[in-house]
């Protein structure tokens, strides 16, 4: 499903050179549930950011589904990121000036669907994370548990094959962790794979694989 | 898609209230003032009261008298255009008229200064006027000198008051006049038919005007179709170039041309075509638009601080640089339409204030529906101009720098 070929990724500014990520080669399986540890700075959100082609590697190789995507251009990129990635931060990223039904439906405006199509797909994804009675409110009126769930609606309501987590529960107390935590363990007995950074090893046990990283190298 | 737009872009308008209002406060102001000048120029050159079919109609505008040493610029003189316009061949109908002047009129003691022009009979007929009361003076009138005036509204309302004034008489510089018929008021900016009292030419005077190469005379040919015109004008210069100059000495040439008052401008103006002046137009417009928009790239660039989130989100989940560029023009040019319309309102305002400050006599701006469509144009282009570059700038921020807010 993923793969990453001696994957290197650095930062240059002006002056300074730093090795994010130096010669990882990871291979995750089609409904895995990865777990990618390690301490702040050792690379696992530049992980995250190569899988989900949001950021390009300086070096190596990164195929989804067989397909080699390094060097594509921006409307390949953004077809895949659309049609076979969902992604789930740390912060939501919702946006706060949208009503939550309509946070869950961004997706989907890169699709072409008609509005009902689309607001049938984000009022079906509100349900299955137990939200189908906040779709009318804004991301400011809900707890952060339930902000996090709706960004878990936008991030399945494409239905991807692979969700990517920087963090899910990072924001979220213990309770509404393992909420989060075992929505996302349902979606992937449900067939997606799951790719997530988290510095909770308790959460980590609940995944089939960890990744661990270590100044930018794997370490187990 | 565009609903989601719209609503988001409404949204981000309320959330920085300030922000906005001077957004909208740079683009209602800009897009006033040229709509207001657009309305004018409107006025000034599309077919409105009494010049209805101007469409069909060059007149002779301006001319010039040179040679070695002497040279006069002014509107043409009568004995020209006896021999040039009145002789041409498959024309409607030929006015022929002088430049309005200002003249002193007294009725029952009373001193008022009113514009007097001097017209034929054909006037009338050329120029679709609306008689309130009464009919215009004729052709034999002019042929016989006959002592015929019509006045416009505003003049009737100043002698007469409310009062009917057919059959009464008006002394106007020195003469008396009766009147025949009253109009309805001809704005200023309409040169060609603009004054309060209409006289024959024949009334004038003196005679001398009959002799004037270059004087305060001005004709207009109404040309049976539009496809007309071309024959008529190259008729015209033929006449021009037949005709015998009274000093050849002192002078050598003589220009004129059978014109619309656009490209008699263009010509006084010393450009090289009509079009050359719709350039300029078009680059005023342009310039004048150009300080309020850098005002509004350099606001819109700074939302991009605010956005960042969003639109880390948005490339994340698949929108292209373009869609994300197309997302952020149309919210501008939403901002910018919105702009537009209060412009429109405001305007009307303004031109209605023109209209009643006596500033232009018997102004009549007004909003019609093609100045309607060129502040659309105009807001549409306003939007546009400031709206490509903040969008592209968004558009190429990395996904990742945009997640972590650092636009």
């Amino acid at each position: 499903m993923i793969e990453l070929s001696n994957v290197t990724k650095t930062y240059r500014t002006d002056k300074i050179e730093t090795l994010a990520l130096q010669n990882l080669n990871l291979s995750v399986g089609a409904g895995e549930l990865v777990a990618v540890m390690g301490p702040s700075g050792c690379g696992k959100s530049t992980l995250l950011n190569l899988v989900g082609l949001l950021d390009s590697p300086s070096s190596g190789h990164i195929s989804l589904e067989g397909e080699r995507v390094n060097g594509q251009g921006d409307r390949y990129l953004s077809r895949l990121r659309n049609e076979k990635l969902g992604f789930i931060f740390q912060s939501f990223h919702l946006v706060s000036d949208l009503r939550v039904v309509d946070n869950v439906e961004i997706p989907l405006l890169y699709r072409a669907m008609s509005s009902k199509e689309r607001r049938k797909a984000a009022l079906e994804a509100l349900e299955r994370v137990g939200l189908s009675s906040r779709t009318g409110h804004f991301p400011g009126q809900l707890s952060g548990g339930q902000q996090q769930r709706v960004a878990i609606a936008r991030a399945i309501v494409g239905k991807p094959k692979i969700l990517l987590a920087d963090e899910p529960t990072g924001n979220l107390d213990s309770q509404m962790g393992d909420e989060v935590m075992s929505i996302l363990e349902s979606l992937n007995d449900e067939g997606s794979t799951v790719v997530m950074v988290t510095h909770d090893a308790r959460l980590a046990q609940k995944t089939d694989r960890v990744v661990r990283l270590f100044d930018g190298r794997q370490v187990d | 898609m565009l609903t989601n737009y719209l609503k988001l872009a409404i949204k981000v308008l309320l959330r920085r209230k300030f922000f906005t209002f001077v957004s909208f406060f740079g683009v209602c102001f800009t897009l006033t003032v040229l709509i207001v000048a657009t309305a004018m120029l409107d006025h000034e050159f599309s077919a409105h009261y009494p010049e209805l079919k101007l469409d069909r109609m060059v007149g002779v505008h301006r001319a010039r008298m040179s040679g070695p040493t002497n040279s006069r610029d002014a509107a043409a003189g009568y004995r020209v255009i006896e021999r040039t316009v009145r002789k041409l061949e498959g024309a409607e109908r030929i006015t022929v008229f002088q430049l309005h002047e200002q003249v002193a009129a007294y009725q029952d003691g009373r001193k008022l200064t009113l514009w007097l022009k001097h017209a034929d009979g054909e006037f009338w007929r050329v120029f679709d006027f609306d008689f309130v009361e009464g009919a215009p003076y004729s052709q034999v009138d002019e042929e016989r000198a006959g002592f015929v005036a019509v006045i416009n509204e505003s003049t009737r309302r100043a002698l007469f008051g409310g009062a009917s004034a057919l059959g009464k008489s008006i002394e106007v510089d020195g003469q008396r006049f009766r009147i025949t018929g009253v109009v309805r008021d001809v704005p200023f900016t309409r040169i060609r038919p603009f004054s309060d009292v209409w006289v024959p030419i024949s009334t004038m005077k003196s005679a001398s005007y009959r002799e004037e190469m270059i004087g305060s005379f001005m004709a207009v040919v109404l040309a049976k179709q539009k496809g007309d015109i071309p024959a008529l004008r190259r008729q015209f210069d033929e006449l021009v170039r037949a005709m015998p100059l009274p000093d050849p000495v002192r002078f050598t040439r003589y220009e004129t041309a059978l014109e619309t008052p656009f490209e008699s401008l263009a010509r006084t103006m010393e450009l090289p075509s009509p079009n050359a002046l719709r350039g300029i137009f078009l680059l005023f417009a342009v310039l004048f638009m150009t300080l309020p928009a850098i005002n509004l790239v350099n606001l819109n660039l700074s939302r991009i601080l605010e956005r960042s989130s969003e639109i880390g989100v948005r490339r994340a989940f698949g929108a292209t640089r373009a869609t994300l560029i197309g997302q952020f023009v149309v919210e501008n040019v939403v901002l910018t339409l919105i702009g537009g319309v209060l412009a429109l309102g405001l305007s009307a305002i303004t031109l209605s204030l023109i209209n009643g400050s006596g500033l232009i006599p018997y102004a009549q701006f007004t909003i019609n529906f093609r100045i309607f469509l060129w502040g659309f144009v105009i807001a549409l282009a306003f939007g546009l101009f400031s709206g490509v570059y903040p969008a592209w700038r968004m558009s190429r921020m990395s996904p990742v720098n945009a997640l972590k807010g650092n636009a």
